[in-house]
């Protein structure tokens, strides 16, 4: 695909559309929206850099861009692990902060409507007075906006109870790449009135439109959480342990996150946490909550038991913010810590079916001796999730990383899909794993895939070069 | 060696909010936490116990809600738990406090160290510790940093000071109140969680102990806050700049003579 440069013409039409303001060709500051939190070698400067407030705006700059054939990208906050913001062909960059207006509270329907720039965390400050909150947040909730959230259909910690993204948008306005401002789903509990295009759009990584507001549902907050951090000797039993906590448990925990050997001991290492971890093979942070106290650490007395029951060193639990915030700070410092021994790394999304981590965890180990490697895998083992990290050997030179990193991460992958895996789980395809795709996504379903690209953007101005060819 | 650890129950204070008006903490929908710096006291109060034997008592003056603090306590590791608690001890100082701690401590009787934290996150005085050794007429260690050595009457301390350390031995029974760099705080496990709801935590009233009633509570307290204030920060900072190497060594030079101005170097 050949895109036309940015002229100057198109960009005094830009101006006109948005306000000179609205429209920055400064390099130093372009070069902020040239990235995302991939590593340095995916970034590509765009050509320039705009803040529209409307729908209206948007819908003007992409029947513009239409007309000249020039990229449009679409970026909300930046934080994506994929790519997906990233401008590869230079073009416009269309940043969406400047949309983050609170436009209605609902409680009456128990929703919210806001613009996509919102930061996420936001919402739970707005609706918290009510004891409410918004249920489908991922991790980097307090930097991410609401509106990549949408286009990733984020995960995070709490998906095994809560779900993902997706399960609470309940209607999107967008801007099609071809211009039109359209409104899909809206505020029914119920809609099968017609195809879902709410549905496709959650999670399209912004190649099918710019969502431009988003109608969320908001649910009862718990009021009382406890967390149990659970020492195992490997990490076999403590991955055993999801299936029986919620079948022979018969509980649904707010979260499982998992974590291995060589995760736990270097963050521990990183944070000088003085837990006995040294005698770990592996963790499981668990996490249960509700409205009654008593009801939440009887679950999480139970899950406990369990947990001793089956091979586990030592549970400990956390019920105030003191141990909560010291249990949790383990899981969220692994990237951290593994930054001081390598800050070369590739942060994996893989998921199988929880029945399989298992099964995944020694051959991890096996491509990790091959290569000479580290491979810390944590993530959220209540879903299958796993955010292995390929973190390069300081004694290998950038060359032989990279390739290293490529061959790994086919065997890896490939073990994935022999365990009924993919990809991707929360993450995104992006630029970072599209060369995969092929290789793992059948050939039916990427056809169908760009026939629906096609048809959403007939000029493939909108995000290209991101997911499929 | 019989331990009794005074804490305290605080406001967890990271994301606390004030009130712009009244200059004060807005305390509802505030969790209740043990003062982070008790923890330290529990922690070393433990790890004493498993390594000379007797029992470790904490206790706390409050109201009943505090009961949460001393079976967290007893969930790390710690045996009993004494909760001190009437309406009349409302609005105690850190004198009344002491008064009051202290004779409850002389109703339990049989210690041979008090083990305190530093200073409470929410008041921030210092003093509790120290008046409670006073009332009792105890030796006192502050600002203790590691312990060295227990005999049957006596212990030996570091004392943390502002420019080194200093060695103390101490007679038994004596108070001493602790930095964080006496101990790693330990996590409450499954079972402890599970012991520390079997236990019964005894209640102490004004009425169980020998208090005189002018001394308690808010009329029993000399210290009257008379104004709250926000203090103003006045730090300006003096920012040397350099707009071009040339200028660079003589900014430097200017840097240099500056921090000998405040006497830094």
């Amino acid at each position: 695909m050949k895109y036309n440069p940015i002229t100057k013409d198109i960009l005094e039409e830009l101006v006109e559309i948005l306000g000179a303001k609205n429209v920055i060709v400064d390099e130093e500051k372009m070069e902020n929206y040239s990235h995302d939190e991939t590593s340095e070698e995916y970034a590509h400067m765009p050509e320039v850099v705009i803040t529209p407030k409307s729908a209206d705006q948007i819908s003007k700059v992409m029947k513009l861009a239409n007309k000249h054939l020039v990229p449009v990208t679409p970026r909300g906050a930046g934080s994506g692990l994929s790519g997906g913001a990233i401008p590869v062909f230079g073009g416009i960059l269309l940043s969406i902060e400047k949309m983050n207006r609170v436009l209605e509270v609902d409680y009456d329907n128990m929703m919210i409507v806001v613009e996509p720039g919102l930061v996420t965390n936001e919402i739970n400050g707005i609706v918290d007075e009510k004891g409410l909150f918004y249920a489908g947040y991922p991790m980097s909730l307090l930097t991410c906006y609401i509106g990549g959230n949408i286009a990733e259909n984020a995960g995070g910690g709490k998906a095994i109870k809560y779900g993902v993204t997706g399960r609470y948008v309940m209607g999107l306005e967008v801007v099609t790449p071809t211009g039109e401002i359209v409104e899909m789903g809206g505020k029914n509990i119920k809609d099968v009135t017609g195809y879902d295009l709410k549905r496709l759009m959650i999670g399209s990584e912004g190649t099918l439109g710019v969502i431009t507001k988003a109608i969320i549902k908001l649910s009862p907050k718990p009021k009382f959480a406890t967390d149990l951090l659970v020492l195992f000797n490997d990490a076999e039993s403590a991955i055993r342990m999801v299936p029986k906590i919620i079948s022979e448990g018969r509980i649904v925990p707010t979260s499982i996150e998992f974590m291995d050997k060589l995760s736990v001991h270097t963050t521990c290492d990183y944070l000088n946490e003085h837990l006995p971890y040294q005698k770990a093979g592996s963790m499981l942070l668990i996490e249960v909550d509700g409205t009654v106290e008593e009801n939440v650490n009887l679950d999480a007395e139970t899950i406990g038991e369990l947990c001793l029951e089956n091979n586990a060193i030592e549970v400990y639990v956390a019920d105030n913010y003191t141990t909560q915030e010291r249990v949790w700070s383990v899981r969220r410092n692994i990237a951290e810590a593994f930054m001081v021994y390598s800050p070369e790394q590739s942060l994996e999304d893989i998921v199988v079916p929880i029945a399989n981590i298992a099964k995944l965890m020694p051959e991890i180990e096996k491509i990790s001796k091959k290569y000479d490697i580290k491979m810390p895998s944590y993530g959220h083992a209540g879903d299958g999730n796993l955010h292995t990290t390929l973190v390069k050997n300081p004694n290998t030179t950038i060359e032989e990383w990279h390739e290293i990193e490529e061959k790994a991460l086919q065997e890896l992958y490939n073990i994935v899909y022999e365990l009924g895996g993919k990809l991707s789980g929360e993450h995104g395809i992006g630029l970072k794993r599209k060369k995969y795709m092929k290789d793992y996504v059948s050939e039916a379903e990427i056809m169908l895939m760009k026939k629906i690209k096609k048809a959403f953007d007939p000029n493939n101005i909108m995000n290209p070069g991101k997911i499929i060819d | 060696m019989n331990i009794i650890i005074p804490i305290k129950q605080v406001p967890e204070t990271s994301n606390v909010k004030m009130d712009p008006e009244t200059g004060t903490m807005i305390r509802e929908g505030v969790e209740s936490i043990i003062n982070p710096l008790d923890l330290y006291a529990i922690e070393i109060g433990i790890q004493l116990k498993e390594e000379h034997g007797g029992k470790v008592t904490v206790i706390t003056m409050g109201p009943p809600k505090a009961e949460k603090a001393l079976k967290e306590a007893i969930a790390m590791g710690c045996d009993d738990g004494i909760l001190i608690s009437d309406r009349k001890f409302a609005g105690s100082d850190t004198w009344s406090t002491a008064y009051v701690l202290g004779e409850a401590i002389k109703k339990i009787g049989n210690y041979d160290l008090i083990l305190a934290g530093e200073r409470a996150t929410d008041g921030d005085t210092g003093q509790v510790g120290p008046n409670i050794a006073a009332y009792l007429n105890l030796t006192l260690g502050t600002y203790i940093s590691r312990i060295d050595e227990v005999t049957s009457d006596s212990i030996v301390v570091e004392r943390l000071l502002e420019e080194g350390y200093e060695k103390l031995q101490m007679p038994l029974p004596s108070l001493i109140t602790v930095v964080k760099e006496i101990s790693y705080p330990r996590l409450p496990t499954l079972r402890g969680k599970q012991k520390a709801r079997m236990t019964d935590l005894p209640l102490l009233t004004a009425s169980d102990m020998e208090l005189e009633e002018e001394l308690l509570g808010l009329n029993g307290s000399p210290t009257r806050v008379v104004k709250i204030e926000s203090p103003k920060v006045t730090r300006g900072g003096t920012i040397i700049t350099a707009k071009d190497e040339d200028m660079l060594e003589e900014s430097v030079d200017k840097l240099i003579e500056f921090l000998k101005s405040k006497e830094i170097i």
